[in-house]
């Protein structure tokens, strides 16, 4: 409910807004550089929180004629006007100490005056005046709402600062911009409005008023104001304004204006006449102008100038997102009836990306003669015909529901279905998150103890839309329901990557494992590790299948295994020498061999050996390492043989320990483990590393091994190693 | 004699011209350029609400025609046109360079300092000077302050009627 309000507030402002806004940040943008260039003037140099006011009048008043004020600016640049021996009242850049003439303040360039109407005012006087305000307040509530949005969507105003999940370029760095630059919008904000409504007189403001008291003393009329105590004690740095007394007349006295009150102060005596604090709504303008110009302060004028930049990307990737979010979740119900249709696809989306699985999933089953009918999960009712209920739901933020799904829960209880119904959830999540996937795990949970509702698959996770996962879901429910699913087009590319280009120089064909080695050579110079991943899409059904990468020297080494109806296996196993493929390479930091550590524990089976075989080659530094690897029999090692031999004889592999489960011994790596597993709970506690690649089922029997274990004698449990970087899991 | 005579009578010419020439040097050393004087001049403004003021001081004549523009207090030329008869009668139609006699706007409540150059031959002569304020989006007082340019005004205190509450002058 909530969730939904804010959203559509923030895109509604921010639409409303966005014209003025855009002015408002070119224009921002050009004047930040106005105190920068202001400040970088050469009228400084000294440390006026050292000189005292007395020190200054005094100087100014031996090389002046006349002096009639001094003034101090936010770079401690010291402005006085004074009458100079030629009769002629200038307003000049003094030093302090001296009083000589630095220079007089240059006219403002015209570009920046230009500006500077346009910004808070647009040429209107005001008029436009009141526009820019309005529009500044709705920039703090668009903050304010957007502030809200991430903390939602990271899951808690403690996560705010945590892993951000990746969907596309636009939205990403929209949340993650966000984030940083939150904090200068609203203080840009708050102080503009601010000083529109000062303009307004929308604000108390409390003019000073002086009573003016004289106590009767002696006044000696030689005094000199160097000589008075109180400009002696006053330093230059609290001091904004001086007005001298206008005549020798003592009646006429200094006006001082401090940062925080202003004197009378009598020009013979140093009498205070009169002290008065400014009011609250003065200070408040003082600082809204520092804060929103930046005067004073070149590293505040560059926060301010990234502001500016930063609201334009604002404005630009919140379009993009708003118009992907209205496209994705563009329902078409009226192509299909509800009563006529046997399968029902339900969607929980909070951003659109989950309906692109949706829809494809919709035009498989319309291929395959099915009727289909897909919806929000909040549109949830009966359905005469209904025979499967697919629903394919996202969870948001800390494991809450999306929008289009708040309702579910409680229609789901009131509305019986007309007849059973075989049912099969599909939960979209991201294990960056705690609550990975709960929304999804919930719903199944519901229909499972509702009558009439049977099972098709047990819940099926996929993290970060991952298009190879769903694939596979597809292919389950293909085997259980006898209904082919073909899915089109799926690539969901979550990065805009480019592919890189690599030509095969090496094959081997497949051993008596099916596997065979494939070592590919980059066309250009690439900066990748062992443990990346490549993604290779074949032309036939364009779905990305991703292998860890070793790397040696520069050439990529991928272990294949070959399945008889695999798609991209048998892609890869016709591959002819010379031939070139694009590979997408994508980062896997988790899984990069540890720069240092005292012992390194491998674990692998099959073709989840391959990106160690790299990271031994990267072993460079002979970091002691224990392999364990599982295979079928002694002949699948010999593909790997060389390498091996070779990081046992430069001495980058400690120690290989091999486990064959088709050989009379039928030995599971897990097996070895437990044997060594002395060496592997040292290695914990020693800070030492364990990496693990293979099969999902075999990390799993691994794990249990040593979490029996960790309970009694280690003291962390595998969640805290695996979140320090000293358990790392590449697993499929 | 006659050449005695006529020698006496060339040296007498010499002698007048002599004097002429002085007196026409003499006389355009003091018309040419005529002598300003430094006075030292406050306004003080009034407690009002709202933005800066914006002040124009200038000489007028009999006539009310602009003569010269003493002071300008404001530097922001978008709000000059509120300064309504000096921009009709004058600043408007000749934009003299007022560069150096440009001063920044002070608020309500405050007053200001600065040196007024008035030239000698303007004062007692049937002169006058007035004083414009306006403010953003509030009223402008086309005679704040006016008086005679009299010596005897330009060492007093004299009410405004506008934004001014009064100013004060005296020879710097």
């Amino acid at each position: 409910m909530t969730l939904s309000i804010w959203r559509y507030s923030h895109l509604l402002l921010a639409l409303i807004s966005s014209l003025f806004l855009i002015l408002a940040s070119v224009t921002g943008f050009i004047l930040s550089f106005e105190p920068i260039q202001k400040a970088v003037l050469p009228y400084g140099g000294h440390d006026i929180k050292k000189i005292s006011l007395a020190q200054t009048i005094d100087a100014l008043n031996s090389t002046y004629d006349e002096v009639l004020s001094i003034e101090v600016d936010e770079n401690d640049f010291v402005l006085a006007s004074v009458v100079t021996n030629k009769g002629n009242n200038e307003t000049i850049y003094i030093d302090p100490l001296t009083g000589d003439n630095l220079g007089s303040p240059k006219p403002e360039s015209a570009i920046f005056s230009f500006t500077r109407t346009l910004h808070r005012s647009l040429f209107l006087k005001g008029l436009g005046r009141a526009f820019v305000g309005i529009a500044s307040l709705l920039l703090c509530f668009i903050a304010i709402t957007g502030l809200l949005l991430i903390i939602k969507r990271q899951g808690g105003l403690l996560r705010l600062f945590s892993k951000v999940q990746k969907e596309y370029f636009e939205m990403y760095y929209h949340v993650i911009l966000g984030r940083w630059t939150l904090i200068p919008i609203i203080i840009v904000s708050v102080t503009g409005v601010y000083l529109s409504a000062e303009k307004f007189n929308l604000l108390p403001l409390n003019r000073l008023k002086h009573q003016i008291s004289i106590s009767e003393t002696k006044i000696d009329l030689d005094k000199k104001p160097a000589d008075l105590a109180l400009l002696k004690q006053l330093n230059l740095h609290e001091v904004r304004l001086v007005n001298f007394p206008f005549s020798e007349d003592p009646e006429d006295y200094f006006e001082i204006s401090l940062k925080d009150k202003e004197l009378y102060v009598h020009q013979y005596t140093g009498e205070i006449l009169s002290e008065v604090h400014y009011p609250f709504s003065f200070l408040a303008k003082q600082w809204s102008l520092v804060l929103h110009t930046g005067r004073g302060s070149i590293i505040w004028s560059i926060a301010l100038l990234t502001v500016s930049i930063s609201i334009l990307f604002f404005i630009y990737s919140g379009l993009i997102m708003w118009r992907k979010r209205v496209n994705n979740t563009k329902i078409d119900t009226a192509a299909t009836d509800k009563d006529e249709s046997t399968h029902i696809i339900l969607v929980a989306s909070e951003t659109g990306s989950t309906f692109n699985f949706a829809k494809q999933l919709k035009e498989a089953l319309i291929n395959s003669g099915k009727t289909v009918y897909m919806s929000h999960m909040n549109e949830y009712t009966t359905y005469d015909k209904a025979e499967h209920l697919i629903i394919l739901a996202a969870t948001y933020g800390n494991g809450e529901s999306t929008s289009n799904a708040r309702k579910f829960k409680s229609k789901f209880e009131t509305i019986d279905p007309l007849h059973n119904l075989k049912y099969t959830v599909v939960g979209f999540g991201s294990k960056q998150y705690p609550n990975y996937c709960a929304f999804a795990i919930e719903i199944d949970n519901l229909l499972r103890k509702k009558d009439g509702f049977e099972e098709t698959l047990p819940v099926y996770k996929i993290n970060n839309q991952n298009a190879t996962d769903f694939h596979d879901w597809t292919e389950k429910w293909s085997a259980k329901t006898g209904v082919p699913i073909k899915l089109k087009n799926t690539v969901v590319k979550n990065k805009a990557s480019k592919p890189s280009f690599f030509k095969v120089i090496a094959k081997t064909n497949p051993n008596g494992d099916n596997t065979f080695l494939l070592k590919l050579r980059p066309e250009k110079k690439l900066s990748f590790k062992s443990g990346d991943l490549a993604g290779i899409i074949p032309e036939k059904d364009r779905i990305e299948r991703s292998y860890s990468i070793a790397r040696i020297k520069d050439d990529i080494l991928l272990s294949i295994k070959r399945h008889d109806l695999g798609v991209c296996s048998n892609y890869l196993n016709q591959l002819k020498i010379n031939t070139t493929i694009p590979i997408y390479i994508h980062r896997n930091k988790k899984f990069h061999f540890p720069k240092k550590s005292p012992l390194v524990i491998l674990i692998a089976n099959g073709t989840g050996l391959a990106p160690f075989l790299g990271m031994l080659h990267e072993n460079k530094k002979h970091i002691p390492v224990h392999l364990f690897l599982g295979v079928r029999n002694k002949k699948s090692v010999e593909i790997y043989k060389d390498e091996l031999d070779n990081a046992l004889k430069s001495n980058k592999l400690t120690q290989l320990h091999v486990a064959y489960s088709r050989e009379n011994s039928n030995d599971y790596v897990q097996d070895l483990i437990k044997e060594n597993l002395n060496l592997v709970l040292d290695t914990f506690t020693a800070g030492g590393h364990v990496m693990i690649c293979g099969a999902l089922q075999m990390q799993n029997a691994v794990l249990d091994i040593i979490e029996n274990s960790t309970q009694t004698s280690l003291e962390k449990s595998l969640i805290e190693y695996e979140e320090n970087g000293q358990l790392k899991l590449d697993c499929y | 004699m006659v050449s005695a005579n006529s020698g006496k009578n060339m040296k007498t010419h010499i002698k007048n011209l002599i004097v002429a020439i002085g007196l026409i040097f003499v006389l355009g050393a003091f018309t040419i350029p005529p002598k300003n004087i430094n006075y030292k001049c406050m306004i003080q403004l009034t407690n009002y609400t709202g933005e800066g003021a914006y002040i124009v001081v200038s000489i007028l004549d009999k006539n009310n025609d602009y003569i010269e523009t003493l002071y300008v207090q404001g530097d922001d030329n978008e709000w000059y046109r509120d300064l309504e008869e000096w921009w009709k009668k004058y600043y408007g139609k000749k934009r003299p360079d007022i560069d150096a006699i440009t001063g920044e706007t002070v608020t309500g409540g405050q007053r200001k300092m600065t040196i007024l150059r008035i030239p000698e031959d303007k004062i007692d002569s049937g002169y006058k000077i007035r004083f414009e304020s306006a403010v953003e989006d509030q009223e402008y007082y086309k005679d704040d302050v006016e008086f005679d340019l009299t010596q005897d005004n330009l060492n007093s205190k004299i009410e405004g009627k506008g934004f001014i509450r009064y100013i004060r002058m005296i020879p710097q």
